[in-house]
């Protein structure tokens, strides 16, 4: 089960629409957990601290969070260049972070948010980026991304079949 | 190749075992198997605790390795970076160079799979096995980057597909004609072919060299008329000295069972 957890107040019916949308695109349940606390520290975070401070909710085992935040995240400086990061997640862990920070209008941006929160969820479930421009797991920071729709399931075939493997498994 | 220097592996070292991703060395023991006292090395994976004994004396013949550090991984980068190892478009060539890089080109094998499956893709949508094959590569290439950088696997994924896929701008579309091979290269790599092989040793000195290159472009339409050059004497049932018989069908099949058999070697 997806839990989203949101750190500033949201509207309740914009949650209860994301939820819809990742419950329609990974197959399995999704609500909101409420609201917690955000960890100290100033903006930007650093996404990966954050993700880790974060406080949990009572979960299960299998279950897997989605924090969502409206302040804004550090880029990230690797050795290939400065990666813009709008979101971090445990690789084949349960923890994931999505910043709206820079959307105005969160209500006509859901779609992107959701594109963004559905990219995180899947590398908690192990996928890796894709090369189709359609899936949400292809790269976040890349004109392609933001074009793509998720109204529905976007991943491509490959990456929908591994994901139903290893999200119901 | 492989390194001369015999691998000496210690408990809690992380080392990378071939097509399976970073392990670390739980113990090393000694254990009868068979009436012979043998060492075992024993690995567990990281990404999910399966664990595997290797005798001590195969694991450098396997091609478990250590783990790169962070040198190898701006090298991984670097190549990533530059313009080179654009795949081949023979489908054969490309899936055996490509399990050869896999299982002892180490980190740096690793990113040209996914650097030469990626560039192809940009051609073409890759085929399932390619597809798979290249999801497989960039699996261990995630773990083992995130290791060499002592960072996370999301920074290590983004490491290089910033390079890949860089920021604010879509992926090119690729021509045919941007995949050709100088002709120079393609000779060589017909050479390396014929030496792996180590068949046709004799070729180069009773051919000519004009004629290679007309067996190689088609083998297959060589082979196929055999049969029936064969059947077309036979229907007439000429008598072997008649003059009026289609001597050419007699002629063509001399040059066609040469290149079939030229065909079988390569």
């Amino acid at each position: 089960m997806i839990r989203v957890v949101t750190f500033e107040p949201q509207d309740p019916k914009i949650v209860e629409r994301l939820c819809r949308l990742l419950y329609q695109a990974f197959g399995v349940g999704c609500d909101h957990a409420g609201e917690m606390p955000l960890p100290e520290g100033h903006p930007p975070f650093d996404a990966e601290a954050l993700a880790r401070a974060a406080p949990s909710p009572r979960v299960y085992t299998d279950d897997r969070l989605l924090y969502l935040t409206t302040r804004p995240l550090r880029e990230r400086s690797l050795v290939s260049g400065t990666a813009p990061t709008q979101g971090f997640a445990e690789y084949g862990g349960r923890r994931a972070l999505v910043s709206t920070a820079g959307i105005k209008d969160l209500e006509a941006s859901l779609k992107l948010v959701a594109r963004h929160a559905m990219h995180q969820l899947g590398h908690c479930w192990d996928l890796h980026h894709c090369l189709d421009p359609r899936c949400a797991m292809y790269p976040p920071w890349t004109p392609s991304f933001a074009a793509g729709d998720a109204v529905f399931d976007t991943f491509c075939r490959e990456k929908s079949e591994q994901k139903i493997r290893l999200a119901k498994s | 190749m492989p390194d001369p220097a015999p691998l000496q592996l210690a408990v809690g070292e992380r080392v990378v075992y071939p097509n399976q991703g970073v392990c670390r060395v739980v113990s090393i023991e000694t254990k009868e198997v068979a009436g012979q006292r043998l060492n075992f090395v024993t690995l567990r994976r990281e990404e999910d605790g399966a664990v595997v004994m290797v005798p001590e004396s195969k694991v450098q013949s396997i091609g478990v390795r250590k783990v790169a550090g962070r040198s190898e991984a701006e090298r991984v980068v670097a190549f990533l970076r530059s313009d080179s190892d654009r795949a081949t478009l023979d489908w054969k060539q490309r899936a055996r160079t490509n399990v050869e890089r896999m299982s002892q080109g180490g980190i740096l094998g690793l990113a040209e799979v996914v650097k030469g499956l990626a560039v192809l893709s940009e051609l073409r949508p890759l085929p399932t096995k390619e597809r798979e094959l290249y999801d497989n590569a960039r699996h261990l290439l995630v773990a083992e980057l995130a290791a060499a950088l002592d960072g996370t696997p999301c920074d290590a994924e983004d490491t290089f597909d910033l390079v890949l896929f860089p920021p604010g701008r879509e992926r090119p579309k690729r021509t045919v004609e941007e995949f050709a091979r100088p002709p120079e290269e393609a000779d060589l790599e017909a050479i390396g072919d014929d030496l792996l092989d180590l068949e046709g040793e004799l070729e180069p000195q009773t051919e000519e060299g004009g004629e290679e290159p007309e067996e190689e472009e088609a083998p297959t339409p060589a082979a196929r008329p055999a049969p029936r050059a064969k059947k077309a004497p036979a229907k007439g049932r000429p008598h072997p000295k008649s003059k009026g018989r289609p001597k050419p069908a007699a002629k063509v099949r001399h040059p066609v069972k040469k290149k079939a058999k030229g065909a079988k070697k390569r």
